[in-house]
């Protein structure tokens, strides 16, 4: 019988309680918070004449912890809707309710009486068949099966979420020795499919594969640090995005984790394991001194970093470990990085990194040779499958290259050799692989990527491709054709995919040029197109940059040119004779939001950042978009609508720059449209997913359509609410003259124009050139100029 | 031809939008004041009054389709008396008392109902559907400037400091609170039964309570409390949600009628409008109409700030009410001495009327003689009326 989930039990409201529970109602389930009954009661409880009987009291705090949890930044749930999903109940009135759930997910604290106690009574009152997991980070699963049903112990594992579940990628699976291996595969598939998780399975060791590898990395660092003559922010600046690691690279993480945490997990994996590594998780003299301090980083205010406020401006001072005194950095320099400016593959900068003849290179030599050793002799202690190891740290912590991918890219024979020659050694199988012919951990071939497997001593299919589309994996033999902002993919089936690939994939003339190419080629010889890449962000907008010289030149023509022919290209997405699809992920801002409203679908990843953000640059949505939020504006009209009301909800969006949470937000803010277009949680899946809707477009007879020539506009009608509402956000300071000035410009171009007669219908070509007329009125703008340029040279939004 | 308050009543006076009477219709409300009003006059042959005069700011959605004539018919069990609504926003129910009073003094009425009703739960200020001519919007777009902006021009042109504000605004709920503490109001409100379905637990249920309460003031308000709460209107603005009037709901209605009506129904008159004046003021500082209306006021009716003994003072703002009081030196112990609109709330077109309710009961506990309602109103405009009890 096919497994299905509806009902989702989550016990225990804590942090990740509550954003677990969260994340399943994100995807559509019916969940169950649970938590226990407080012993007494408030004041304020008492003074309203509650006792311990009512039921506000006894579902006091889950209520709190699910409150504290909403209200949390980045927001726990897609759509604040989303959590009428939820409902709240405590152990002792409502635990019996888990006998018509699906899975019941136990996340109390961190106690194995506590949990025991827990799963004892969840054996009593579920139904047979039922999931049972629970989530821990450190606490054995063979331990927590003692004692339970027979149909217990077999649909019961492991699954530990990583903090944020939202947000965090990662999830490990663990199984004991008595998990259904039918529970693992549906658990697998469902944690990617539906939750949008990396699952990987592990073994049933201390801290299991992430927490291992991850914390080994930090506390040999810490235990080595005075070895590198290296300050703080320079480690964290070679830590950091040149290695492909979070910003907040080593110390930076670390206080925003908590060091008491960090040195939980540490302490946790000495006590229980003992391996050759076991020295390294021991705490150094001045990390013990920083907890004596409870100097414990972000949540105290001060840890490896501290934030002070000299003459009014913030700064962050760092710790001095011999001194234990904080003091302010110099800015990190290094020599390396003018070596590997421009390159932007992480796998081709790693080896120059190692090269390096600096302080720089020899941290890094040291770190990644204790990595390296450490890692291969886990394995098969953590898990037989080295991909599971990179697939921990890629989706747990981020690290765009894990261990045995870094490896490969600074080349696994030299490697050994040099790491020989400094005094660490790689574990034996590493040698036997290389004696084998091997020279590499994974390998591509057909679209389709192997690792090596060590039973087998040869490469290994990664399971769970079938069905699933991977640029990074197509790259080598499907790109058609390229320019320096885009490739155009064959996705097969007929269907092409042009993926951007420019900073922050803006859109320029490169990107232009190929997304006009990519639809000339799908027009001529394939069936459709989508448009989608794995770079960090879907698209930061159109380049401002090419704006910004030609107003400055005063090429007022040229730009003039410019402006149409990103509208031209956009209006190709949907006026073209092939079905379009946008599949976006990050952010969509700007010209990127433009180029997802303009296809005939979007499917967009759950995670999508949607927004026409122009007004920050001093500009209104120049390609296309405002003309499209009049047209939607149009469309969604009723008779007997306010149509001003109407008009402002919408208008608000741009006038705002509102960005979307998530792809849900988005349709409410009206980037995305309700009834057409689609929100994907599995990213992995979503590249497949977009191809296999083109071809049913394709399948069910795509006639290309006509641009429109019946929007309706509600002309004059908006036109004073415009005015006085610009004058009344400038007189109160919120806006400033020239926001005003903008404000009045997108009303003038989402109203249509000053025309009498309201539902007066218009063309799309005439809103267009609305459009155009009032983004060049802009850019001969002073402020606007001044605004695009503080874009340019800092980063930052300039309000002028 | 004098025309003499004969009898008035008031609702208590609910917040908006989540207040008790949120979802109960002004035009209910209102019928239920006018039937108790009436109440007290049973000698009078009720097809034989002249009009039921209703002013109100917003008189669209439930305040549409001219209310006046809607509570005629519903407060009146007859379909011969006629009903008008007047709108001149948050005078409108002073309005509606100078109306009827002129109609009577000119000998064209002798029976008049006047008074304001609003919903500000139902009807959000500026209306339903706000279509700001465009030439003006372009040209003069401070002709529709919202009221907290204009609160804020008040205070930037009389350089006010906040904690004045404040401290007045304090004031005012305290002294609100202790009026009805001590059932000053208790008279003159007109207990409502508020009738409610509601959704629980999947199905509809039925609830019912009497209203009688005024309940915007907030107990334990303080200069400190109200000095924490963010400016409401400008980014770097005074006026806050504590130093401004409260959105409300409620009615007022008077009992206007002719010196023949008194005779013939023998009637006790409780009070005469002496006289009413309204001044225009630029727009962007409504907020200052008083302090043209009142010397208006005073110089037609051939007085001064001194025969005076209570004024009521719609607090729109604790900027305005600064900035009238200070400019024309307004005697502090005779101003809102029951506390204004801060405290208690301003139901917009119902304003006039319940502050004419209140001012009568005042003058009446006092033992006075005249009182003043003066109030600003939206797209500058100063309203000023004096009453003499009799």
């Amino acid at each position: 019988m096919n497994r299905r989930i509806k009902k989702v039990a989550v016990l225990g409201s804590g942090v990740m309680g509550s954003g677990i529970a969260c994340h399943f109602a994100n995807i559509g389930a019916e969940v169950l918070l649970i938590d226990i009954v407080p012993r007494e009661l408030t004041a304020a409880e008492a003074a309203k004449g509650l006792t311990l009987n009512d039921k506000v009291v006894r579902n006091r705090i889950v209520n709190n912890a699910l409150t504290a949890a909403l209200k949390s930044k980045p927001s726990p749930i897609y759509l604040k809707s989303f959590a009428s999903r939820i409902t709240t109940g405590n152990f002792d009135d409502d635990l019996e309710k888990i006998k018509d759930y699906d899975w019941v997910i136990e996340v109390v604290i961190e106690r194995l009486d506590i949990k025991q106690a827990v799963l004892t009574n969840v054996d009593k009152y579920r139904k047979n068949g039922s999931l049972i997991t629970t989530n821990t980070s450190g606490i054995s699963i063979e331990a927590m099966i003692e004692g339970r049903s027979e149909d217990f112990q077999k649909h019961f594992c492991g699954t530990h979420f990583f903090n944020p579940p939202r947000y965090l990628q990662l999830f490990e699976i663990i199984p004991s020795s008595k998990t259904d291996a039918q529970v693992l595969e549906f658990l697998t598939d469902f944690a990617s499919r539906f939750l949008g998780k990396t699952a990987v399975l592990a073994k049933d060791t201390p801290a299991f594969i992430a927490n291992r590898i991850g914390t080994f990395s930090i506390m040999e660092l810490f235990n080595n640090v005075n070895k590198f003559d290296l300050t703080i922010s320079e480690i964290d600046k070679l830590t950091g995005p040149v290695i492909g690691r979070a910003k907040s690279a080593t110390f930076r993480t670390a206080d925003v984790v908590g060091l008491d945490t960090l040195v939980h997990v540490a302490n946790n994996i000495k006590e229980t394991t003992n391996d050759e590594a076991n020295a390294s998780f021991s705490i150094p003299k001045y990390l013990q001194k920083m907890l004596d301090n409870n100097w414990l980083g972000s949540k105290t205010k001060q840890g490896f970093f501290k934030k002070v406020v000299v003459d009014g401006k913030k700064k962050f001072l760092t710790l001095d470990f011999n001194t234990l005194e904080y003091k302010e950095d110099p800015k990190p320099k290094f020599s390396v990085f003018e070596k590997t400016k421009g390159i932007n593959d992480l796998a081709k900068r790693m080896p120059i990194f190692m090269a390096d003849k600096g302080k720089a290179g020899a941290f890094y030599r040291a770190s990644f040779y204790s990595l390296f050793q450490f890692v291969s002799n886990r394995i098969p202690e953590i898990t037989e499958d080295i991909y599971k190891v990179d697939d921990a740290l890629n989706a747990g912590f981020g690290w765009k290259l894990g261990p045995f991918q870094t490896w490969d890219a600074v080349g696994v024979e030299a490697t050994v050799k040099a790491m020989e020659e400094n005094g660490y050694k790689a574990n034996q199988w590493v040698y036997d692989m290389l004696e084998a012919g091997i020279k590499s951990f994974y390998k591509i071939e057909k679209g389709l990527k192997y690792y090596y497997d060590l039973d087998t001593k040869d490469y290994k299919l990664i399971p769970g491709q079938e069905g699933r589309l991977s640029l990074e994996l197509l790259r080598p033999t499907n790109v058609i054709w390229e320019n320096t902002g885009v490739s155009i993919f064959d996705l097969g089936d007929g269907v092409l995919n042009v993926e951007f690939h420019t900073k922050m994939n803006t859109i320029g003339q490169d990107v232009l040029v190929g997304l006009n190419k990519a639809i000339d080629m799908a027009e001529a010889d394939y069936k459709a197109l989508v448009i989608s890449n794995e770079g960090d962000h879907f698209s930061a907008g159109a380049n401002v940059g090419m704006i910004y010289m030609l107003a400055i030149e005063q090429e007022w023509e040229d730009l003039n040119m410019a402006v149409q022919w990103f509208q031209k290209t956009t209006m190709r997405m949907r006026y073209s004779s092939i079905p379009v699809i946008a599949a976006p992920h990050g952010m969509a801002l700007g010209g990127g939001c433009e180029i997802c409203m303009h296809s005939d679908k979007v499917i967009a990843h759950a995670e999508t950042y949607m927004g026409l953000v122009e007004f920050g640059v001093g500009l209104i949505p120049g390609g296309g978009g405002t003309k499209e939020f009049a047209l939607r504006l149009g469309d969604g009209l009723q008779n007997g609508d306010i149509r001003t009301n109407a008009f402002l909800n919408r208008y608000l969006s741009i006038g705002q720059a509102k960005v979307s949470t998530s792809a849900y937000e988005a349709f409410d803010l009206g980037y995305l449209r309700k009834g057409q277009d689609e929100v994907i949680v599995s990213r992995v899946d979503q590249l497949a997913y977009a191809k296999q809707t083109a071809l049913q477009m394709v399948d069910k007879g795509y006639i290309q359509p006509a641009p429109r020539n019946d929007i309706k506009v509600i002309g004059n009608e908006a036109m004073g609410l415009v005015y006085v509402g610009a004058d009344g956000f400038a007189e109160g300071h919120y806006m400033s003259e020239h926001d005003k000035l903008i404000a009045e410009k997108l009303g003038w171009v989402m109203a249509g124009g000053e025309i009498s007669s309201p539902l007066t219908k218009v063309s799309e070509q005439y809103l267009l050139d609305l459009e155009r007329k009032a983004f060049m009125e802009l850019c001969m703008q002073r402020k606007t100029l001044e605004r695009i340029q503080s874009l340019i040279t800092t980063g930052k939004i300039l309000r002028n | 031809m004098n025309a003499y308050i004969v009898g008035g009543y008031r609702s208590a006076i609910g917040k908006a939008p989540k207040g008790t009477l949120r979802f109960t219709r002004p035009d209910d409300v209102a019928a239920a004041v006018i039937r108790h009003l009436m109440n007290d006059f049973p000698q009078i042959d009720k097809s034989k009054i002249d009009d039921v005069v209703v002013g109100n700011a917003f008189p669209e959605a439930e305040s549409g389709f001219n209310m006046g004539r809607m509570l005629s018919l519903m407060s009146m069990d007859t379909v011969d008396v006629p009903g008008s609504t007047i709108n001149r926003f948050c005078s409108s129910g002073i309005e509606s008392i100078a109306i009827a009073s002129s109609k009577i003094s000119a000998g064209i009425a002798d029976v008049i109902i006047a008074g304001g009703a609003e919903s500000m739960s139902m009807i959000n200020m500026g209306g339903w559907r706000l279509v700001p001519n465009p030439e003006i919007a372009k040209n003069n777009p401070k002709w529709y400037l919202s009221m907290g902006l204009t609160s804020e021009m008040v205070a930037r042109e009389y350089k006010q400091k906040r904690e004045d504000l404040d401290a007045f605004s304090a004031k005012s709920v305290a002294k609100a609170i202790h009026a009805i503490d001590s059932g000053y109001f208790k008279d003159q409100i007109v207990p409502i039964t508020i009738k409610e379905n509601y959704y629980e637990d999947g199905k509809m249920k039925y609830r019912e309570k009497i209203f009688d309460v005024d309940e915007g003031p907030r107990r334990g308000t303080t200069p400190e409390t109200l000095s924490k709460l963010r400016p409401a209107f400008a980014v770097d603005g005074l006026s806050t949600a504590g130093n401004s009037s409260q959105m409300s709901d409620g009615a007022g209605f008077v009992l206007v009628v002719s010196e023949k009506a008194l005779k013939q129904y023998n009637l006790t008159p409780i009070a005469r409008l002496v006289d009413y004046q309204v001044a225009g003021v630029e727009p962007y500082k409504m907020g200052v109409g008083p302090i043209a209306a009142i010397p208006k006021v005073l110089k037609h009716a051939g007085m001064t700030l001194n025969d005076i003994d209570l004024i009521e003072l719609n607090e729109a703002f604790a900027t305005q009410s600064l900035a009238v009081i200070n400019t024309l030196g307004l005697n502090t112990d005779i101003v809102n001495v029951n506390g204004g609109a801060i405290a208690l709330g301003h139901p917009l077109g119902a304003t006039g009327a319940k502050l004419t309710v209140q001012i009568l009961n005042e003058l009446r506990r006092r033992n006075k003689k005249y009182g003043m309602v003066t109030m600003c109103i939206g797209s500058g405009q100063g309203a000023a009326g004096i009453y003499e009890l009799l």
